[in-house]
């Protein structure tokens, strides 16, 4: 611990300690995540199922809230590493921040459609239909839109091919900025969906306490979870650039 | 000053030049208004409802295609290299293109305007409409041909670009919906879509122009 804290002469202040210990941290990931990420989604799963008092109205079926509403964070939690990333490609050119952002979509992709999925099993009992043209499930539809087509365009383009990961970072940006006018857009336009009711002051909260707290496990279990899978795509999308270029360059060896 | 206008001029005598692509935008604009006139015309004789959509779903379209290969010809001959290390501003490049594109896709909406105004019988060419329209295409067309750079370097570009562009473009299409019913006095909720669609034009044509630079940076 004192190691990572004490200030060496080249250590760049509070900064560059504090980026030897994030990076020393990352060096601990594939012993510490996995099965931190077990124990939380377990305590998840079995809070859901178990611990949580059944719903006076709605019944068993908002049991599905526990997964529902963590996967909307992590959608979008993992869409701000998309975005920042994106900043990162532009800004300091490292096609290791590319890696990441694909990876990042990747997982912000799938949670999104869990996200809906989950959604739409919960609507028809409910609400009785699995869609409708809400605002809020409107603009998650097109989030998943504007995602998955991030990740057409990176899969066409060659993985090694700076140019296109420039791009690819400025859809991302444009996307990412758009979805505050999409949202704006979509509440004009229609607006069925349950206001949030978790993001609120503590004598203003709505929820029982016991959902409050299986909610509460489920979000931490949802957003390590997240954290790990951008963590293994990330690593697999700059191992498969590392081998796709070692490949070009045996082709080039061979054919001299 | 002088040198965006020398873009400029290069782009629209290219866009002169070089007609397949608005052409064919505007070849493509007239069949899917005549088909959309053949397809409505069956289900429902009120077809004044269906008009904001129909155009909007047309002009989006049409913006695609004629967007599509703004860059992809400068690409392909080479010339595209030429203009950046040409001592022009990359922002001019950009703005050039897109000045063109308007250009091209304005006088394709009129000629849609026109059509429907024959076909629908609803008159079209007000001045509330076309405002509308004209603000709305500032901000399509300067998205889609910020995206169209996009296209000039993966396969299958024909396919992407609308992919990337129409979920980009849902709140232009919503508000350009809405103002233009609102401009043939039908009901539209009370929203200000007109201020929505300034606000999308300000928003793509700026973020655009910031971003063009450093998506083309060697």
């Amino acid at each position: 611990m004192t190691t990572i804290t004490r200030p060496t002469a080249n250590s760049g202040g509070m900064l560059g300690s504090l980026g030897r210990l994030i990076a020393k941290l990352y060096e601990w990931h594939w012993y510490v995540l996995p099965p931190v990420v077990g124990i939380a989604m377990m305590a998840m799963i079995v809070g859901a199922v178990v611990v949580a008092p059944r719903e006076a109205v709605e019944g068993q079926v908002q049991r599905l809230m526990y997964i529902h509403v963590p996967s909307a964070i992590a959608a979008y939690m993992a869409f701000g590493v998309v975005f920042v990333c994106s900043l990162m490609v532009l800004w300091k050119r490292d096609m290791r921040y590319d890696a990441v952002a694909r990876g990042a979509a990747t997982v912000g992709v799938l949670f999104t459609a869990l996200m809906l999925a989950t959604g739409a099993l919960w609507g028809r009992p409910i609400w009785g239909t699995f869609w409708a043209w809400d605002a809020r499930l409107t603009s998650s539809l097109l989030l998943f839109l504007l995602y998955a087509a991030y990740l057409l365009a990176r899969s066409l383009a060659d993985e090694l091919d700076e140019q296109a990961a420039r791009y690819s970072a400025v859809y991302a940006i444009v996307a990412y900025l758009d979805v505050p006018i999409i949202q704006m857009s979509v509440r004009w336009w229609r607006t069925l969906h349950p206001q949030p009711i978790v993001m609120r002051l503590p004598g203003d909260q709505q929820l029982p306490t016991s959902m409050l707290l299986v909610l509460y496990a489920g979000m931490i279990g949802i957003l390590l979870l997240t954290t790990w899978l951008i963590v293994l795509r990330s690593e697999t999308e700059r191992i498969g650039a590392r081998a796709t270029a070692l490949r070009a360059t045996l082709d080039r060896a061979e054919g001299n | 000053m002088s040198s965006s206008w020398a873009v400029l001029e290069k782009d629209l005598r290219l866009l002169w030049r070089h007609r397949t692509g608005w052409l064919s935008a505007l070849t493509f604009a007239t069949i899917s208004v005549l088909t959309y006139s053949f397809a409505f015309d069956l289900v429902t004789a009120e077809v004044k409802p269906l008009l904001p959509g129909v155009l909007w779903v047309t002009f989006l379209f049409a913006g695609t295609i004629a967007c599509s290969r703004s860059f992809a010809d400068e690409v392909e001959q080479g010339t595209f290299d030429a203009l950046l290390l040409a001592p022009v501003p990359r922002t001019a490049l950009y703005v050039g293109k897109v000045l063109a594109n308007c250009v091209a896709l304005l006088a394709v909406e009129v000629a849609v305007m026109l059509l429907a105004t024959i076909l629908f019988n609803v008159p079209l060419l007000t001045p509330a409409l076309v405002l509308s329209v004209a603000v709305g295409t500032v901000g399509y067309v300067s998205l889609t041909t910020l995206l169209s750079t996009l296209g000039a370097h993966v396969r299958a570009r024909e396919v992407l670009l609308p992919v990337l562009s129409l979920p980009l473009l849902v709140p232009l299409l919503i508000a350009g919906v809405r103002s233009t019913s609102a401009a043939l006095d039908m009901p539209n909720g009370d929203a200000p879509w007109t201020l929505l669609l300034v606000v999308f034009a300000i928003w793509s044509i700026l973020g655009s122009a910031l971003l063009f630079p450093l998506a083309v940076e060697r």
